[in-house]
């Protein structure tokens, strides 16, 4: 079964490779890809349909029925920020649609304070994503897909 | 069955950073380790990323680990010390 990644906030889709935290650019979290969040975004958005099984100010995990799981990381070293300048707007263990708001934040205010707003988005349980976009994005189009979990190799 | 409990020692806890360490640690491991809350009856597959971040540790929070099989002993110490925070934040 294929799982399809929508963008949780409109910016500049870039590789993983590029982001400022050798443990995500290294894809040891999981495979994905980064966004560039656009001037003036705000709301970020549920990737998937599934349960938010976990959310906080600065990173959230949405699990799909089939047990595919995304993360949504919102900015670099945000954590530090103990969530000054985000809003959580859903429950944790509640169920999400593609587009349901999750957080809201402002990446400029990030910037402000020295850290990149740079959004990893990536699949917990894969090797591997594919059809990833490029360049500009709005929230809700397509911006990768994944196998479903176990059905790549295990981890090593 | 090898044992240990261990304060997770990294600033944040085990969020996405710290735990993905771990969990590559433990998938190296070659072993089904797991991981649970040290007071707590349950535990999880230490190689999931998904399931420890839903154990949601924070800083200071005892966790047990738990192995078996050959070298399990040497495989819990290196993870300890992960956890501890001897390289818990090595992704700087």
């Amino acid at each position: 079964m294929v799982l399809r990644v929508a963008a949780p906030l409109a910016g500049t889709v870039v590789p993983l490779y590029t982001v400022p935290d050798r443990v995500f650019a290294d894809a040891i979290v999981g495979p994905g890809v980064a966004i560039e969040p656009a001037r003036g975004s705000r709301a970020v958005t549920a990737p998937i349909a599934g349960i938010l099984v976990k959310v906080k100010p600065h990173a959230f995990v949405v699990v799909a029925p089939d047990g595919q799981a995304v993360l949504v990381h919102l900015g670099i070293d945000t954590v530090s920020l103990a969530g000054e300048g985000f809003t959580v707007l859903a429950a944790e263990g509640s169920p999400v649609a593609i587009g349901d708001p999750v957080v809201d934040w402002d990446p400029a205010a990030v910037r402000d304070r020295g850290l990149s707003p740079i959004c990893p988005v990536v699949a917990l349980e894969a090797t591997a994503v594919f059809d990833a976009a490029t360049g500009p994005i709005q929230p809700g189009q397509a911006l990768f897909s994944v196998a479903g979990p176990g059905t790549g190799a295990p981890l090593s | 069955m090898a044992e240990r409990v261990v304060a997770v020692a990294g600033a944040d806890g085990l969020h996405a950073r710290p735990a993905a360490l771990f969990v590559r640690a433990a998938a190296e491991s070659g072993l089904a380790v797991r991981i649970g809350r040290a007071d707590g009856e349950s535990d999880v597959d230490a190689r999931s990323i998904l399931a420890v971040l839903a154990l949601d540790v924070r800083r200071g929070d005892e966790v047990r680990l738990c192995a078996d099989g050959e070298g399990a002993e040497r495989v819990l110490d290196r993870l300890v010390a992960v956890l501890a925070g001897e390289d818990a934040d090595a992704g700087h």
